[in-house]
């Protein structure tokens, strides 16, 4: 067998990154080895070692280098509630709002039926589970409001309720500050339907 | 192939696929071109005004123009009147996209199965009944020329209310002279609501679904439905 080119392997491997075919990887690889080629060994070191130390918190199914990550280990954290998110992005934006003080879990992903993506591709038990330790007393589901989103929400919604568990949905309207002329319509007709006694 | 212009066709979305960086493919079930394939450029992009609205379950207005497979989609707006389908219902509409993606061939006009699954949507979102699934499910394998013979046995005689069937799949009901246990043996009395889409009566609601199951799985080539599959642990959970 032929040893395979190394330059050409390089091209190929960088296709790997979402959004860069044959073309960019290889403006990529001619960059990294002659503009850049130290910052192509710190690059390949960095790969390297989170390949190595990163894993999945066996809390929460986010990226961590220990078994448990840090958030979930906080005491600060009221480890009454379970905030569940399909990303770490999602958690971000979450911590972002200053407005949540309790525990995550990501999903890595979302249910898409259309996509063969199961609860069993996504672990779904494992978050049941998670919630079912003892000391969390409210599911908070803040899966996206998308079709999958809801989804993912109403199974994670059975399956807890068949466990006893009380689950909430973060709510869904009218964004702050916004004014109704400008809304689009598709949100503030659920708006309307789901809309809240004041009494 | 020809080029069209299509400016503002009523239209579900039934599937998207992310295509490059920011754009999504988007399978969609229109009134008068069936099922089309559109690109839509820069749908994913975080301030794209296609960003939420091209949703699938939500009656759509779409227009779209090009040539070949995948056409690109020029305009889209919402039309509403549609609540958000939740809870078993939402996969119950997923149970419909994946029939209709597996079923109906491209650019070919079905308005009244177009009418039909509109119509089922709007009831979905009232709440789930069986029949409304099963009326779906008639109405797409008549639209596709796979319907049921139901005014007469194999042999030509009219149907007995009270009489026994094996439905044989492409020839139509055989009398049995003692019910059957196959998912396919049902009573006279199912084959004639059936005929009348009447599904008032439980049993024959209750016969019509292992019959229906067996054409589907029959028409698709006996590869399982991914909806169901996932249908089925959701139950197991309650």
């Amino acid at each position: 067998m032929k040893a395979t080119n190394s330059l050409d392997h390089l091209i190929e491997s960088l296709r790997c990154l979402p959004g860069v075919g044959p073309k960019s990887a290889q403006r990529i690889a001619y960059y990294l080895l002659q503009r850049d080629r130290d910052g192509a060994a710190a690059l390949a070191a960095a790969l390297m070692q989170s390949l190595e130390t990163l894993r999945h918190c066996q809390r929460c199914n986010t990226l961590t280098e220990a078994d448990i990550c840090e958030r979930c280990l906080s005491p600060q954290r009221d480890a009454s509630l379970l905030c569940v998110v399909e990303s770490p992005v999602d958690m971000n934006m979450m911590e972002q709002t200053l407005a949540y003080s309790g525990l995550y879990y990501v999903l890595m992903g979302r249910l898409s039926p259309l996509d063969g993506v199961g609860p069993r591709e996504l672990s779904l038990e494992r978050v049941l589970a998670r919630a079912s330790d003892g000391v969390v007393k409210e599911l908070i589901l803040a899966t996206n409001f998308t079709n999958e989103g809801e989804a993912t929400a109403h199974y994670l919604s059975e399956g807890a309720r068949a466990r006893g568990l009380s689950v909430t949905r973060i709510a869904r309207g009218v964004p702050v500050g916004g004014e109704l002329e400008y809304v689009d319509p598709g949100t503030l007709a659920q708006a309307v339907r789901e809309r809240r006694s004041l009494a | 192939m020809l080029r069209h212009r299509v400016d503002a066709q009523a239209a579900y979305v039934l599937h998207t696929y992310p295509f490059r960086e920011t754009s999504l493919i988007v399978e969609v079930f229109s009134r008068d071109w069936g099922r089309v394939s559109l690109m839509a450029r820069g749908a994913r992009r975080p301030r794209s005004a296609l960003r939420g609205l091209l949703m699938a379950f939500q009656p759509l207005e779409l227009g779209w123009s090009g040539k070949g497979e995948v056409q690109t989609l020029t305009k889209a707006e919402w039309l509403g009147g549609q609540p958000l389908l939740s809870g078993k219902a939402l996969f119950c509409g997923y149970y419909l996209n994946e029939l209709l993606l597996n079923l109906l061939p491209r650019e070919d006009a079905h308005e009244r199965l177009f009418s039909v699954y509109a119509q089922t949507l709007r009831r979905f979102a009232d709440g789930l009944h069986e029949a409304d699934l099963r009326r779906f499910e008639c109405a797409l394998l008549s639209e596709l020329g796979y319907g049921l013979t139901l005014a007469h046995d194999v042999e030509g005689a009219g149907i007995s209310a009270e009489a026994s069937y094996a439905y044989e799949i492409e020839r139509g009901p055989v009398r049995l002279a003692a019910p059957g246990d196959s998912p396919l043996c049902v009573s006279g009395r199912t084959l004639i609501d059936l005929a009348h889409d009447d599904f008032t009566d439980p049993r024959s609601l209750a016969e019509a679904k292992p019959l229906m199951r067996a054409l589907i799985t029959h028409y698709t080539g006996g590869k399982g439905l991914e909806t169901r599959k996932i249908f089925m642990e959701l139950q197991e959970l309650s």
